[in-house]
């Protein structure tokens, strides 16, 4: 995990049962993204960011927050 | 949007391209280990053919590195193949590339042992090292991105 970025997606597509090709499938992006912003080894950009948001139906702060 | 089988084939495209690029990476370091034609002099004709082979070579791998390829398939496919984590794993090969030239360029400048070494030879040497170590590191960073998956 990036230690400057959490991020809750991989819990936030388990919540809606989805596996990382539906939601690439709905964000319009690789698998690898998908996999990669779990894993913390890409950090996405603001556009991806909100995409994902939306798509899981959350906000990007709490998809996504800076480590206290 | 794309289709789950758009993903998928994207998916497939995507690990090929990662390990291809590294077999490409090696066999292009094997072969000029090989014949170093920048080195090597020979029958005009023959001699010709092994540096035009060598530059054209060396020019469609660093095409690939450019522009990520899949040239040949769907542009949904394309730009799934080449979203924003290829797009920087690609960005970071070249950078890791351009360091590897300036290694190289300043090894050559300054070890005392290749101070006859003619431009041409020089020029061969870099752009074939940078070339295979950026393939080489874009394959690496392709195959970390998709383990796991």
């Amino acid at each position: 995990m990036h230690e400057h970025l959490r991020n809750r997606l991989r819990e936030e597509r388990a919540r809606l049962g989805l596996t990382q090709a539906d939601l690439a499938t709905l964000a319009q992006v690789s698998r690898k993204t998908i996999n990669t912003v779990e894993n913390g080894v890409f950090i996405p950009s603001t556009v991806l960011a909100l995409r994902l948001a939306r798509v899981l139906g959350t906000s990007v702060e709490s998809l996504f927050q800076i480590p206290e | 949007m794309p289709s789950n089988s758009s993903v998928e084939t994207a998916d497939r495209l995507s690990r090929k391209r990662a390990w291809l690029a590294a077999a490409a990476a090696v066999l292009f370091a094997v072969n000029q280990t090989i014949s170093r034609p920048a080195f090597v002099s020979g029958p005009d004709t023959a001699h010709s053919a092994k540096v035009t082979m060598w530059a054209l070579t060396a020019v469609v791998l660093l095409a690939i590195l450019a522009t990520g390829g899949g040239l040949f398939h769907r542009s949904g496919v394309r730009s799934l193949i080449n979203d924003e984590v290829s797009t920087l794993n690609r960005r970071t090969a070249v950078a890791i590339g351009f360091w590897v030239a300036m290694a190289i360029a300043m090894g050559l400048y300054f070890v005392p042992e290749v101070g006859s070494l003619s431009a041409r030879q020089a020029a061969y040497l870099i752009v074939t090292g940078s070339t295979v170590i950026a393939l080489l590191a874009f394959s690496y960073l392709e195959v970390r991105a998709h383990r796991d998956a």
